[in-house]
């Protein structure tokens, strides 16, 4: 029997919590003050006069921004699980040689650090004219991501009965028709949690735009919350409005699907 | 189950074509890079000259680059340390039932959701000469000078690794915490028939059932912490002076600042190798413990 805490314990837990969370309260109410109001001895835990200003300037500097990390986002979820899918099926599912070596692979490029493999394909892409594009960030993108969800999908694949497969090959039916007809829909739940994932690391990776991205007009809100940190110093204010813009996304799914993105992480991590 | 060959690669190629033409490729061109004089200029002439060892030798003997090392271990080591010391008495105040838990615990979950540029622009302003945490601890009293958290050389290796502890509490109190939940209950009971209370239950049950898991998420730890680049651009940008720089902050401001692509790619060629070692110790670590 689990141990019991009772509403004195949740006071405790709450009491850390509210610590681990506080930077965000911060930065929402300083996208409501003013610079000298953020700067104030000492400190204002509440906006003393908070005003909606700061936050409507920030929203309408950063649109175009916003539509660049969504069309980034969702093109290398896209091409992620376009690669991982397939991938993810027949290393679950079916003995062939080299599989290990394969499976190392996949671990091996996860692990190396970012700027090993951006650095030369920034070369590589400056060739390629793949730079200052949306292709060039999402292929970088999904370098790192698709080794991660074909590691997080096979721990949740493995569950999907192997005797369906088998009795659908002995029906005739393709590896192809059983790949999108039988296996897809069964593995629902784990492409669902795999693609919060790989969405929430797409929209807050800030290397890959910052190297392959000098065009303003191209660049995702990660990079493009940099135009409030000018020359000549910070428009502070400005810059926590729009970082509480930018957090809303990922806030709002991790809210709604915390189960999802706990259960995923500890998929591809301990359940090897 | 056994598949056609024509059907494995049908399966294989979008990933295998991926994964090696834009992650294994670039690292062996790195390797092939840092032997020669590449700056952005001679890269696209094509007139790079080949310089043998020389970016290894500049490397060597710069105090940056040794500063970046030492700071690279340091931020690991303590980062990793600290980050699974909270992330364990984290779990341990969740390991029971009280009200609202499901809703605590999707919050313990922010500092991993909230995008790097935004947790990284908020500790700037934290932790700079008159920031938040200088104006709050001058009001308690506590201290009568701001304290350079991040504008020193002393200190900001150490602000910034405290602040990724807060970044990794998250993924650390999540592994510690659903291996927690793996250990028969029947284990506790059984002890406390034995007499055991509070802390021993923790130190005689608790860690060395989850020894398997603390193993995991060390070495999990290390390679992502090894990685991390963003929240020391973002805050310091590898400053003042160079004193923060971790080796990846380092090869990305000698490409990117100098355009010394050679050199970058030198210190690149030592990560990787860094890298592979502690692929295969942490292999070995997990193959002894089987």
């Amino acid at each position: 029997m689990k141990k019991q805490g009772g509403w004195k314990w949740s006071v405790l837990v709450a009491l850390v919590v509210i610590l681990i969370v506080s930077p965000l309260y911060f930065i929402a109410i300083g996208g409501f003050m003013s610079t000298e109001e953020i700067f104030y001895k000492p400190p204002y835990l509440f906006p003393p006069r908070p005003t909606l200003a700061y936050y409507r300037e920030a929203l309408s500097t950063l649109l175009p921004y916003i539509k660049n990390s969504f069309a980034i986002s969702f093109g290398t979820l896209l091409l992620t699980l376009m690669v991982a899918l397939p991938a993810a099926f027949v290393i679950t599912k079916f003995q062939f040689l080299f599989k290990n070596s394969l499976s190392f692979l996949f671990a091996f490029v996860q692990m190396l650090p970012y700027t090993a493999i951006i650095i030369p394909l920034f070369l590589m892409f400056t060739k390629l004219k793949l730079i200052d594009s949306h292709i060039g960030v999402v292929l970088a993108l999904s370098v790192f991501l698709a080794p991660f969800a074909i590691i997080i999908l096979r721990s949740y694949m493995a569950s999907v009965p192997s005797g369906l497969i088998e009795a659908a090959l002995i029906d005739g039916a393709s590896y192809f028709t059983i790949f999108t007809k039988v296996f897809l829909p069964l593995s629902a739940p784990g492409i669902a949690s795999v693609s919060i994932l790989v969405f929430l690391l797409a929209w807050g990776n800030f290397i890959v735009p910052l190297a392959f991205i000098k065009q303003e007009t191209m660049r995702p809100i990660s990079i493009g919350l940099y135009v409030f940190i000018g020359q000549y110093g910070v428009e502070w204010n400005k810059l926590m409005a729009g970082s509480m813009i930018y957090t809303i996304p990922p806030l709002v799914v991790a809210l709604l699907a915390g189960k999802a993105i706990i259960a995923g992480l500890t998929a591809g991590a301990l359940k090897e | 189950m056994k598949i056609s060959r024509t059907s494995l690669l049908f399966f294989l190629i979008p990933s295998l074509v991926l994964v090696i033409f834009f992650g294994i490729y670039p690292i062996v061109y790195n390797v092939f890079l840092s032997f020669k004089d590449v700056n952005l200029i001679s890269y696209i002439r094509g007139t790079a000259r080949s310089v043998g060892i020389a970016n290894y030798s500049d490397i060597l003997v710069n105090a940056t680059f040794w500063k970046a090392l030492t700071n690279t271990a340091v931020f690991t080591l303590v980062s990793i340390f600290l980050q699974m010391v909270v992330g364990f008495l984290l779990a341990l105040l969740f390991d029971r039932e009280f009200p609202l838990k499901g809703l605590f615990q999707a919050l313990v979950m922010i500092p991993w959701v909230m995008p790097i540029m935004v947790s990284g622009s908020f500790f700037r302003w934290f932790l700079s000469d008159n920031g938040f945490l200088n104006n709050f601890l001058t009001a308690l009293g506590w201290i009568k000078e701001p304290v350079m958290w991040i504008t020193t050389e002393r200190m900001a290796i150490y602000s910034l690794t405290t602040v990724n502890v807060w970044l990794g509490i998250p993924f650390n109190f999540i592994l510690l915490y659903t291996g927690m939940q793996q250990i028969p209950g029947e284990l506790y009971e059984s002890a406390a028939i034995d007499g055991a209370k509070g802390w021993q239950r923790v130190l005689y049950i608790t860690l060395p059932v989850l020894k398997p898991v603390i193993i995991t998420t060390f070495v999990l730890g290390c390679i992502l912490t090894f990685k991390v680049f963003d929240l020391v651009w973002i805050v310091t940008k590898g400053g003042p002076g160079g004193a923060s720089h971790l080796l990846s902050t380092f090869s990305y401001s000698l490409a990117f600042d100098r355009f010394q692509f050679g050199k970058s790619t030198a210190v690149l060629v030592l990560m990787q190798i860094i890298v592979i070692v502690f692929i295969g110790f942490s292999n070995r670590m997990k193959w002894e413990e089987r």
